[in-house]
């Protein structure tokens, strides 16, 4: 959406700074919808932990009742399996959904390598002269891209794993190191926000 | 006979209650807003014992090797960002405190210059209308001496903070909680419902 709304502002852009500057609006958006999923995907981990933890205290006390009374124990499954299920289906969902937005953010690291490989057979070995927009070389606009695509492969990796393992997990201290890496995006270092603001000042998104 | 002194020292007396009551309101709103930053330390911290408790290597995060550098970093920072936070609202709670004193010694002050013209009878009357000078001005060095020692012992608690010492992170809710002074925040709210009409007359 912001994409043909840029288009349709700054109509006077061609180019490789066209692209460029799409591709920054694009990485805005994807950053944006990425913080919002895991904020969603964080409260259905949350489920997910205290419906563990719910059923493995109930599987204590069936463990105790069965040496009693082992025939009244099928009343407190209630609540139990098919919830669990349902919350794991959608943390899935979650996970996929962030899955494919790392896909994205690879065909946007692709193009930007595109509009590198381009300059280079265009100007040679130099470069451009002058830069596309207020400072950086193109090859800038590449590191950027590639910095911010390497933390959320790898966090993608961390989020498929936990996902996996969440709802197989004894240990009340690992739930909590998985929520916590849910949460606190372990390989998003803090300054992915700021390569992504640089990015957006320098492509004009941002007022200089 | 009633001194010239009294509308002066009633006037200011006026005035440092209309302040009380907004300091009240700044003050109530100040820790409001610190309530959820205390709980998220101490919730960082609870995180932070949970990792330190694992061994990483014999869990499934084992194929992430860096994994436990950088989660505790990021927690670290997370605990380092809310106390700055708190530390920011303590400078409110210090400006409150101090705005309040200022307004308070400025009465005493002004007793002090006119207590010549002013006997006892007079600073002990007190009418439907008004308590006494005596009563309203102890009300007023009881609250001043309310938001010092909140002030200081809130202020020490956070000092004693270090995003290493897990025990002291941890326990900080609890102790936050336990600074609050429900029966001085009463005497206050009494003072100034004993005061309503005084103020508005």
């Amino acid at each position: 959406i912001t994409q043909s709304s840029a288009k349709k502002k700054c109509s006077a852009l061609t180019g490789s700074a066209r692209k460029i500057k799409d591709n920054a609006a694009d990485w805005h958006n994807l950053l944006l919808r990425w913080e919002k999923l895991n904020d969603e995907g964080f409260k259905v981990a949350g489920r997910i932990v205290e419906l563990r933890l719910m059923r493995s205290q109930r599987d204590e006390l069936l463990l105790l009742d069965s040496t009693s009374a082992p025939a009244g124990s099928s009343s407190l499954q209630t609540g139990g399996p098919p919830e669990l299920q349902d919350e794991c289906c959608k943390l899935k969902d979650i996970v996929d959904k962030m899955a494919s937005m790392v896909m994205k953010m690879q065909h946007l690291m692709a193009s930007q390598q595109g509009v590198q490989d381009l300059e280079e057979f265009q100007f040679r070995a130099g470069g451009r002269r002058l830069p596309l927009f207020h400072s950086w070389d193109t090859k800038a606009f590449g590191d950027s891209s590639r910095a911010l695509l390497e933390s959320f492969t790898e966090e993608l990796k961390l989020k498929q794993m936990i996902q996996e393992e969440l709802a197989h997990t004894w240990s009340s201290d690992l739930c909590m190191v998985y929520m916590s890496c849910w949460l606190h995006q372990p390989f998003i270092p803090p300054d992915a926000r700021l390569t992504l603001e640089a990015l957006l000042l320098e492509t004009g998104h941002r007022p200089l | 006979m009633s001194s010239p002194a009294l509308p002066l020292i009633h006037q200011a007396l006026r005035k440092s209650f209309q302040r009380l009551e907004s300091s009240q309101k700044v003050w109530a709103s100040v820790l409001a807003e610190c309530s959820p930053l205390i709980a998220s330390v101490g919730n960082l911290a609870e995180q932070l014992r949970a990792l330190s408790s694992l061994h990483l290597p014999s869990t499934p995060l084992n194929v992430f090797p860096d994994l436990e550098d950088r989660l505790r970093f990021k927690l670290l920072h997370a605990v380092d960002t809310a106390l700055v936070r708190l530390n920011e609202q303590m400078c409110s709670l210090q400006s409150v405190r101090d705005s309040f004193s200022n307004q308070v010694s400025a009465v005493f002050q002004l007793y002090e210059q006119n207590r010549d013209s002013l006997d006892a009878s007079t600073v002990m009357e007190r009418s439907a209308m008004a308590p006494s000078i005596c009563d309203m001005m102890g009300w007023l060095q009881d609250a001043e001496h309310h938001y010092r020692q909140q002030f200081v012992r809130r202020k020490a608690l956070l000092q004693t903070l270090r995003a290493d010492e897990l025990s002291l992170l941890e326990s900080s809710p609890k102790r936050w909680k336990s600074l609050e002074s429900p029966s001085m925040e009463e005497n206050i709210t009494d003072a100034l419902d004993k005061v309503s009409f005084f103020i508005e007359e």
